[in-house]
């Protein structure tokens, strides 16, 4: 179960306070797979940094009662001037996990190759996306924060996200910034349509794409 | 209990593992490497030291400069480093607050480690160089000695927290950080010990806690040859309110911290 009550985060931008993310609240329970919807700049990244308490929210709070993924996101994560291995090994220190197990994971299926031996700095989108998904998916969370990332992958890398995320863990939570209607209509049951800072939650999938594409 | 020591080893293997990246990422894997931690306090002292030890008269004050100036300088260099090493340091590693058990104070503390073990390779190798040389004697009073160090790690430690926090609320701090690193030099107590200051002055510059560690560390040195006034009391004192209020701050930091 996550929780989410009266959520606000705002930042200070030139003197000027903004609110990325206005008083939102939710549950989402075991199992559930949320969809947050809205258009660049509507608080969906930041509502997913503060899930993974990356950033504290400026009032309100998060209750987890399971295991939540940092956020997938294109950056964050890892360090760039570390070489894949490296940022592998640490990624294992401190979740504590065998090495071995999550390179054995890692190499299977992002398909990095040498690559593994090059500071993440110099991979492409595409094979970034692969890496972090990989290392979140070899250290094994009750939940997975995830904004955008999937889209980023080739044809190829999208389908077997799906199989490993969808499909082998089909019982665990996902929360889900995406953008594509049509893998939110086939798995999200509910979903959280973002506008400026604030959400309204729907319970059915296709009226909330519907005021999505209204907004 | 069992959950407080469960909590503890994780610490530790997060610590552990950022002081490894750290490592990584400050020395890189080729080359020296970790062969660095111990080279570059060492090639920055060495120098120094000799240069001053050309400059200045053999004996002040009845003290010998050369042992005078090494256990003046290394504290000195440990302090400037961790403050240069914690300006900014929660916005810089925020990346890696994407990992829940990392906390602000795990990467402080792998930071700080680090900074420690660097010095305090290059005091050993130092004091060795020196000693064969026959430039340094042992300490007279070795618990005294390290008592000294101690404070000084804390110290530098305390006012690493401090300026870190502060940092990351004004941009002021880290301007007036460099400049001040060096004037440090003169406040610091490096140059004076407290029985050649006038009586008026030695009061007030007694306040200060790291002139209080170098009186330690110079009680350590030179044994009874020297009056020192350190005060191993105040010290802790002074400098568990320095840290109590650095903790205060960085905990309020990790409020503002904006990831990538």
């Amino acid at each position: 179960m996550i929780e989410a009550f009266n959520v606000t985060k705002e930042y200070r931008t030139e003197g000027r306070l903004h609110r990325a993310v206005s008083d939102v609240s939710f549950s989402v329970a075991r199992g559930e797979k949320l969809a947050v919807l809205g258009r660049n700049g509507a608080g969906k990244s930041t509502l997913i940094r503060l899930l993974g308490r990356v950033e504290l929210p400026t009032s309100g709070t998060i209750e987890q009662t399971m295991s939540v993924s940092w956020p997938l996101a294109l950056q964050g994560g890892f360090q760039g001037s570390l070489t894949g291995n490296d940022n592998m090994r640490f990624i294992a220190r401190i979740y504590n996990k065998p090495f071995d197990e999550i390179k054995a994971y890692v190499e299977d299926f992002a398909e990095l190759g040498k690559y593994l031996s090059e500071p993440v700095k110099i991979y492409s989108i595409g094979m970034r996306a692969r890496f972090a998904f990989a290392l979140s998916l070899a250290i094994d969370f009750d939940c997975y924060l995830i904004d955008e990332v999937i889209a980023a992958g080739d044809q190829r890398f999208q389908r077997r996200s799906h199989e490993e995320l969808f499909e082998k863990r089909a019982d665990r939570t996902l929360i889900l910034a995406s953008h594509m209607g049509e893998v939110i209509k086939s798995y999200c049951s509910r979903a959280l349509v973002m506008h400026h800072g604030r959400g309204n939650l729907f319970d059915d999938i296709d009226l909330a794409l519907q005021v999505y594409n209204d907004i | 209990m069992g959950d407080f020591r469960k909590n503890l080893a994780t610490q530790w293997r997060v610590v552990g593992a950022l002081l490894i990246r750290e490592i990584y990422t400050r020395f890189g894997r080729e080359g020296l490497g970790f062969g660095w931690i111990l080279l570059e306090p060492l090639i920055f002292a060495i120098p120094v030291l000799l240069v001053w030890s050309v400059v200045r008269a053999p004996y002040e004050h009845g003290v010998a400069l050369m042992p005078f100036l090494w256990s003046g300088y290394l504290p000195l260099l440990l302090f400037r480093h961790i403050g240069a090493r914690m300006l900014l340091f929660v916005r810089v590693n925020a990346g890696l607050l994407y990992h829940r058990q990392v906390t602000i104070f795990d990467i402080f503390l792998a930071r700080c480690l680090l900074e420690v073990a660097s010095n305090l390779a290059a005091v050993v190798a130092s004091f060795a160089l020196f000693y064969a040389l026959g430039w340094v004697d042992l300490p007279r009073d070795l618990p005294m000695f390290y008592l000294g160090y101690f404070y000084m790690i804390w110290w530098a430690a305390a006012v690493g927290l401090i300026i870190g926090g502060l940092s990351e609320r004004s941009d002021w701090v880290e301007k007036i950080w460099q400049p001040y690193s060096y004037l440090y030099i003169f406040f610091s107590g490096f140059f004076v010990m407290a029985a050649w200051l006038p009586e008026h002055l030695r009061g007030w510059a007694l306040f200060q806690p790291s002139l209080q560690a170098y009186e330690m560390i110079r009680a350590g040195m030179f044994g009874n040859a020297v009056k020192t006034y350190g005060d191993p009391a105040y010290t802790s004192l002074v400098l568990a309110v320095l840290t109590y209020l650095g903790l205060l701050l960085m905990r309020e930091s990790r409020k503002y911290v904006v990831a990538e």
